[in-house]
């Protein structure tokens, strides 16, 4: 069953062609990477489908309905219940303990509770490191917090966006640990990366150049 | 959730937290202090003015209808016309008595100095006078108070020294009068030696005079329990349009603004109402004291009140350049709150409380410095404790929420604009 369909797809800045015409569908528990250089579109792609931004022509659909359309609450409403976002910077609010981090989310989709952020934490592994602010975690236990974040309101769509960009090889491993985890628990997951190793680890991986697919491979090991 | 997070911000950024509260106490202790200066500088101001002297003069009917008309100040039909001194005491009885600050009578005669053909005049007054007052009250009052800038060599004269005048300079410089010199002084036939205790310098008519206490020159002139007219000092509000109506014609005023007339301290209805007090009388402002108070009031207040608003306006756009720093410093969380579905509403919610938070701090702290720098102003200006208006915490609150609000709109505003995919991802 498709979750996401990318329907002609091109989003401008004024004369810049960020996507061209991107024709893409993600099936319900499909683990997809996103690659290509620098300026290919990948992050301008990754908005789009996490409805931070919208295409300038085509649609968007998701689990059935267009939301290409949708004015911004609405997105923001879609984002809150289906979306979870991982990013690269893990933007951690730096105030807000690794369990605070995760009960905004909770707070702002439904209702904070402690006890399931918890188990979200140790689902990372982070459970003992619940009242550290992020100055007083690591940068793999940061994208750690970040992904339990992401994971908390049990979204049918996790995107993150190079996830182990700032890790080194150790927290990568651990990270993309928690990454096949999910994707066996039935997650669907697209994940933008530069790491050929990442990549290699999906079902899929579509190669973006110049706003274009420029080819779709299927990692056939998967 | 959303005490945790406002909690969070405000005591894990103190820093920045501290600065708006420190900016926004700034402006608390100005308004707190202006605020309570401009509201108490009326009275300070007025007390400060009433040391030069007195506001209105009280006369006999008769001896005040020559005058206006026929411009008479002395002669038959003028100076032979008197107050009663037992009178004296229903002025503090009036509406306004706690605005009476003192009042001293004169009975003026005309008498010859030292035996010689030039004549001068003796003027009988109270020096410090107790007064039983009919209300049971006592009050002390007199010439001392009333004439506090006169340049006295010598001593002032006390309400007792029965044998004893003051000395006006010029009438002193004419004669060769030292201080401790005897002058004789006859009136109508009959002679008294007095001793000069003191000679004083006023700048005015009254260094061609003579002064002895009130019993004295009653006796002398054969005029027991009798005076010539009043001179009183008043806090008075300001003359406006409604004061200057009912000074020329009472009867022009409806019941309602005659009401609102007689119960506010203005010069004309304090005259009115020692004129009911003190049986046939006329009180007339000194109009010149009485326009020149008014008119520094006004423009001090007026001083007070811009130094207050320009005060306020500082902080505000203090408060609005810190805030807009501040969330901008905080892009990226807002950027991240509304990813994660935050919507505006939420996201201004929570910016506000932590700013209304910061400003209940600042502006707390704002009152009570605010209140010290008051009394710095009032020990500096006017040597005199400046009293805390409880009225002022309510405007200084309304104002800080006013001024905290509206420098935090740049910054909401600011807020709103702010697109997730632009702040987290640079796009």
């Amino acid at each position: 069953m498709d979750l996401l369909e990318l329907r002609d797809i091109s989003k401008f800045y004024g004369n810049v062609k960020a996507l061209q015409n991107i024709d893409l569908t993600v099936k319900q528990g499909e683990w997809l990477a996103i690659m290509g250089p620098s300026g290919s579109g990948k992050t301008t792609m990754m908005n789009i489908i996490g409805c931070m931004d919208k295409p300038s022509n085509g649609s968007v659909v998701l689990e059935g309905t267009d939301i290409s359309k949708e004015n911004a609450k609405n997105l923001t409403n879609i984002r809150r219940d289906k979306i979870g976002l991982i990013f690269q910077q893990f933007h951690l609010i730096t105030y807000l303990t690794a369990l605070e981090n995760v009960m905004a989310a909770q707070y702002y989709h439904s209702m904070p509770d402690e006890k399931e952020a918890l188990e979200a934490l140790e689902r990372v592994g982070l459970r003992d490191r619940a009242r550290h602010l992020p100055s007083q975690l690591s940068g793999g236990e940061q994208q750690r917090v970040c992904i339990a974040r992401a994971l908390i309101n049990y979204p049918m769509l996790i995107l993150a966006d190079e996830p182990t960009g700032n890790l080194d090889e150790m927290n990568e491993g651990i990270v993309l640990d928690i990454f096949k985890q999910l994707h066996r628990d039935g997650s669907t997951i697209v994940v933008v990366t530069h790491d050929p190793e990442v990549a290699e680890g999906t079902q899929r991986t579509v190669v973006l150049e110049h706003g274009r697919i420029s080819r779709i491979t299927q990692n056939e090991n998967k | 959730m959303f005490l945790r997070m406002v909690k969070g911000a405000l005591f894990r950024q103190k820093g920045k937290m501290l600065m708006i509260a420190f900016t926004i106490a700034l402006g608390a202790s100005l308004a707190t202090a202006m605020l309570n200066v401009m509201l108490d500088v009326g009275d300070k101001v007025n007390q400060e003015l009433k040391t030069y002297g007195a506001n209105i003069t009280v006369m006999p009917k008769g001896a005040s209808l020559l005058d206006d008309l026929y411009g008479i100040e002395e002669g038959s039909g003028v100076s032979d016309q008197y107050l009663r001194e037992s009178e004296l005491g229903n002025i503090k009885t009036i509406f306004w008595a706690f605005n009476i600050v003192d009042f001293t009578p004169y009975l003026n005669t005309k008498a010859r100095l030292n035996s010689r053909n030039d004549e001068v005049e003796l003027v009988g007054t109270w020096f410090s006078h107790y007064l039983n007052l009919p209300t049971g009250e006592s009050l002390n009052t007199g010439m001392i108070n009333m004439k506090s800038w006169w340049d006295v060599s010598g001593e002032w004269l006390t309400d007792q020294d029965e044998n004893f005048v003051m000395v006006g300079s010029l009438v002193a410089g004419r004669n060769n009068i030292q201080v401790g010199d005897s002058i004789t002084i006859d009136i109508g036939g009959q002679t008294k030696e007095l001793t000069v205790k003191g000679i004083f310098d006023a700048g005015g008519d009254e260094d061609e005079q003579i002064y002895a206490p009130l019993r004295v020159a009653q006796e002398f002139t054969a005029r027991p329990g009798l005076i010539s007219r009043i001179e009183v000092s008043a806090l008075t509000t300001p003359d406006n349009e409604l004061s200057r109506r009912a000074a020329q014609n009472i009867k022009s005023l409806s019941i309602k603004e005659y009401e609102i007339w007689y119960c506010t301290a203005y010069v004309s209805s304090i005259c009115y109402q020692i004129e009911e007090a003190v049986t046939d009388s006329v009180a007339k402002a000194v109009r010149q004291v009485a326009e020149s108070e008014g008119a520094i009031l006004e423009k001090t207040q007026l001083l007070m009140l811009l130094i207050t608003i320009l005060s306020l306006v500082g902080s505000a756009l203090g408060i609005s350049n810190l805030v807009t720093a501040s969330v901008m410093e905080r892009s990226r969380e807002i950027g991240l709150l509304k990813a994660i579905g935050a919507h505006d509403g939420a996201i201004s919610g929570l910016v506000l409380v932590e700013i209304l938070v910061t400003a209940v701090v600042g502006g707390i702290s704002g009152y009570f410095a605010g209140l010290g720098f008051a009394q710095i102003i009032g020990r500096s200006v006017f040597g005199a404790v400046i009293d805390i208006k409880p009225m002022v915490i309510p405007i200084v609150a309304v104002l800080v929420s006013l001024v905290t609000l509206a420098g935090s709109v740049p910054s909401i505003r600011l807020l709103l604009k702010l697109r997730p995919a632009e702040v987290l991802h640079g796009r």
